[in-house]
């Protein structure tokens, strides 16, 4: 028996979010915890102490520098994942274990759950917060087993997890493209932006610039949140208004004015 | 970590990081075989009953290591450099010379006889006709001992070392080991119708016992160790007298059972 | 009939003392270590329910994901320093008078190690897991080398131990083991060298842990090579404090027993280097804030302020952590080393509690600040079970110390 070896071209997988149209609907996050196998908040979880692989945040004007005295309150809501930093990225040199890679072919930042040892040291080094910690043991209501994705295995309490753009699904299309005698799947759809009533998140490959993501990154109203931290995130955010532009341009909150709460 | 496991590259990171933790803990590990290897060998050598006095010398209380010439006034609190070895002392023929010798009897009603050679951890050598020399327990130790239960000597065929154990014996429970004077091979064992419980033929041809009291100086360190005995029997001077111009018992934990035998045995037969 | 249990008992536990040693008498030291027992047990059971049922009982959460454990561990750890300091100057640079205090030291310092470690282990979540840091190591993380150096240098310092424990008085009968400890004593420096040596890099790279968080520009720094600036302030603030520490643990356990255990040579020669080494520490640091507010965090996209504008991490835990608990106590470290080393014990611990206060700084506030615009300055404050878990290792070390305080000659006999 021989194997053919198959040479796949590298992908650079990501997302642009586009902020002006997400309407703060949290279909996403339900997508993204149905898919993801994410068990039901333990009763003594709070709302940082959950896991979220995929949550919504707000954004208030009254935080942007861009916003000048007298001008209208604005708010917009958009989603927050992992970005898969492309550069240094930072969860993945921390890391004691090799439990965190990011895989040459897809350019997804993996988390292995069976080898995190949950000393929480990537979460402490991620810019955006955007990892969970298994603080309890993950527990599902009787019946409701029945309801969990065959494909994704559930995580174990005591490690860390974030979005990993639905693995499963892109090894699902790596397997269906081999069996249609393909090497390379191509486009795929994690469960979020097939979720998103309103279209807000692109997803595709940054090497190909024909791919949705290339398209929608052309715009000068494109950008990425932290981008001076110099990690490259692979998800990117769009708006077309100013202060949302203005607050990414700095760092981190200010303090200086009223935190809107809720 | 290892080639061959997941994660192993064999880029310079991970071989840097393999060499250095190889080198600490072969370092850690070779260290400790190291130090086997050579108790080991100091424990077949013999080296090792030396190694233990001087350990146990060290820590003595400083009124317990005093040099035999500050018991006998000559040399005033001089604390003894040498683990009472006065053999290749330097200073000990100085100090012996002038000395003066008083002599003046053993009190209490102890038993020294003058033809025995004594070791500060109170046990006695008396050179025999044959060659060989006895070794036993003196007087003051038999009495700090109470009524001898059990004796436990070493095989006919093994080596003392001067200063490591030569027998231990037991009384009422406690178990007192006594060290031995001089070096030797032990050649028989004696036992209750000789006075001495252990005969050796001496290593070297002619041994030299300058190391043990003799003489003069036997009254003055007995008194010494009475003295002693009294403070550790009553530290506040105001229990029982031992030598109060009487006969001291020759029962002693008989007699005051609520001192602390177990540490006085100590402090009396340099026991640390 | 519990009379004579009770003299029986005594009687046992007498035969362990030095025999000459002034020791209390057995019901005022159980007196003393019940409390600490009654705390370590409390410890114990609080562990216990994070091990049985997750860290849920702690009120650390995905933000504040290190907590007081995390900052308890660095301030310890740091403490231990002395011990490899200690040892490094009595048997590499023979500082004799180090002697008299030197098993003290060495205990002082494996039961920091040990405790951090037992911590440590509550406070990962899959504890089973450790051996994987070993198997798999990333050797670009700090993290592993903390690891690997913290484990093999709690080795050494329990080797190192070994000596000492073997002279208890019931142990020194076994005939090997004086000449063991003896054989062991003498090979020292080799031990002193490779504990100085794992004790420099994982003091350092506990400084790293936070260094080359490139995510978060409060904590992150440039420096040499691959060893971020708190790299090595961290192996200086260690080398510096470790000997205030021991000053600090030496005057408490003579304050206890009531016995003085260290002459003023001890404690000048301590006081002096400590002292010393914090003002090239406070130096260094103050370097190092200028650079970094200057240069590294607004490069990052931060500007300073926005660090020290919540309340109340003001600028003002900046100028306590350098001068009022750093320069401060190194002068006077150095005037009373000069002049009265019996008053050394205040500005010491005033020099131990500023590296702790960095610790708490680089590890609580760190964690605190947002790096998003849009997210909040966060607050934590340990949950019972938490500070009982740490209280209990905190009672351990105490217990331990109590013990071979009684049964072993910590310090040397003055003679």
């Amino acid at each position: 028996m021989s194997t053919t070896r198959v040479t796949r071209k590298p992908r650079r997988y990501g997302m642009v979010i586009d902020i002006d149209r997400c309407t703060g609907c949290g279909a996403c996050v339900i997508a993204c915890a149905a898919e993801n196998n994410l068990a039901p908040a333990h009763s003594k979880a709070t709302e940082r102490t959950g896991v979220t692989l995929v949550r919504v945040v707000t954004l208030s004007s009254a935080e942007s520098p861009g916003t000048g005295f007298g001008q209208p309150r604005m708010a917009a809501y958009m989603p927050l994942m992992c970005m898969q930093c492309e550069h240094e990225t930072p969860c993945v040199s921390v890391c004691p274990q090799q439990a965190v890679e990011v895989d040459k072919l897809s350019g997804i930042v993996e988390q292995m759950p069976q080898r995190c040892l949950g000393c929480r040291y990537c979460m402490t080094a991620c810019p955006y917060h955007a990892r969970s910690f298994n603080w309890a043991d993950p527990q599902w209501p009787a019946g409701m087993e029945a309801t969990l994705n065959p494909a994704v295995a559930p995580r174990m309490r005591g490690v860390v997890e974030k979005c990993d753009f639905c693995q499963s699904r892109l090894n699902a299309a790596q397997d269906e493209a081999a069996m249609n005698g393909q090497s390379d799947p191509g486009a795929y759809t994690p469960a979020c932006v097939e979720a998103c009533a309103t279209n807000a998140i692109v997803f595709g490959d940054w090497n190909d610039p024909e791919s949705p993501v290339s398209q929608a990154a052309a715009s000068v109203e494109t950008f990425a949140w932290l981008e001076k931290l110099g990690t490259q995130p692979k998800v990117r955010f769009h708006s077309r208004q100013p202060w949302i532009r203005a607050m990414a341009a700095r760092g981190g909150a200010a303090p200086a004015k009223e935190v809107a709460h809720g | 970590m290892f080639p061959g496991v997941d994660g192993f590259h064999w880029s310079p990171a991970h071989i840097t990081f393999l060499t250095v933790f190889g080198i600490v803990l072969m370092a850690i590990g070779t260290t400790m075989l190291i130090v086997l290897w050579r108790t080991l060998r100091d424990v077949r050598s013999g080296r090792g009953a030396r190694i233990r006095w001087t350990e146990d010398f060290e820590d003595l209380p400083v009124n317990e290591r005093l040099c035999r010439h500050a018991l006998s006034g000559t040399a005033p609190g001089r604390v003894c450099p040498r683990a009472l070895d006065c053999r290749e002392c330097a200073e000990h023929p100085v100090y012996a010379a002038r000395e003066i010798s008083a002599s003046a009897g053993i009190p209490c009603g102890l038993d020294y006889p003058a033809q025995r050679y004594y070791h500060r951890g109170h046990t006695w050598v008396e050179p025999l006709e044959d060659g060989c020399f006895a070794i036993g327990m003196d007087d003051l130790a038999q009495r700090i001992a109470g009524p001898i239960d059990q004796v436990r000597l070493p095989a006919p065929g093994e080596t003392l070392h001067a200063n490591g154990a030569a027998f231990t014996v037991s009384s009422r429970g406690r178990r007192l080991r006594l060290r031995a004077p001089m070096d030797g091979r032990v050649v028989a064992t004696g036992g209750a119708d000789q006075p001495w419980l252990v005969k050796v033929k001496p290593l070297e041809a002619s041994p030299r016992l300058t190391h043990l009291l003799h003489g003069a100086e036997v009254s003055a360190w007995v008194r010494t160790e009475l003295e002693r005995l009294q403070v550790l029997v009553s530290p506040d001077a105001t229990g029982p007298v031992l030598a109060d111009g009487g006969m001291l018992h020759r029962d002693l934990p008989g007699a005051m059972p609520s001192a602390p035998w177990d540490e006085i045995a100590g402090a009396m037969l340099l026991e640390p | 009939m519990a009379d004579m249990a009770w003299n029986a008992i005594v009687a046992v536990e007498r035969k362990l003392k030095p025999r000459d040693a002034v020791r209390c008498p057995l019901p005022q030291f159980a007196a003393w270590l019940a409390p600490w027992m009654l705390l370590f047990a409390v410890g114990l059971y609080a562990g216990f329910l994070c091990l049985r049922d997750g860290l849920y009982h702690t009120n650390m959460d995905n933000r504040f994901v290190f907590g007081l454990w995390i900052f308890l561990d660095l301030a310890i750890i740091a403490f231990g320093g002395g011990a490899f300091f200690s040892g490094f100057l009595l048997y590499i640079l023979r500082r004799r008078e180090l002697g008299a205090i030197i098993r003290s030291a060495v205990l002082t310092g494996f039961l920091c190690y040990a405790g951090a470690l037992l911590v440590l282990m509550l406070d990962v979540g899959q504890p089973l897991r450790a051996w994987f840091t070993f198997w798999h190591p990333n050797t670009h993380s700090m993290l592993t080398e903390v690891t690997f150096c913290i484990s093999c240098y709690l080795l050494v310092l329990a080797i190192e131990y070994l000596p000492t424990i073997l002279k208890n008085r019931q142990l020194r009968r076994i005939p090997q083991a004086l000449v063991f400890g003896w054989e062991l004593h003498r090979m020292m420096p080799v031990l002193a060298i490779v504990g100085a040596f794992l004790s420099f890099f994982h003091q350092g790279s506990l400084g790293g842990l936070y260094g080359v968080l490139r995510g978060r520009p409060f904590a992150f720094r440039e420096g040499f090579a691959i060893w971020p600036a708190t790299f090595f302030l961290f192996i200086l603030s260690a080398i510096a404090v470790g000997p205030s520490f021991l000053i600090v643990v030496t005057r408490v356990v003579e304050f206890i027993t009531r016995r003085k255990h260290a002459g003023g040579d001890v404690y000048r020669v301590l006081g002096r280097i400590s002292g010393i080494l914090l003002i090239v520490y406070v130096l260094a640091k103050s370097v190092d804030t200028i650079v970094w507010l200057n240069s590294t965090s607004p490069q990052s996209g931060f500007r300073a302020w926005e660090y020290y504008a919540w309340e109340p991490f003001g600028t003002w835990i900046l100028f306590l952590e350098i001068a009022g608990l750093g320069l401060l106590p190194a002068i006077f470290l150095l005037y009373f080393s000069r002049t009265r080393p019996e008053r050394l014990f205040v500005p010491a611990l005033a020099a131990c509690a500023g590296v702790a206060l960095n610790r708490y700084v680089q590890t609580i506030q760190t964690q605190a600040l947002s790096t998003l615009p849009f997210d909040q300055f966060v607050t934590y404050s340990p949950s019972w079970q938490e500070v009982a878990a740490f209280l209990g290792v905190i009672a351990f070390a105490v217990i331990v110390y109590s013990a071979s305080y009684r049964y072993l000659n910590l310090f040397a006999r003055s003679h």
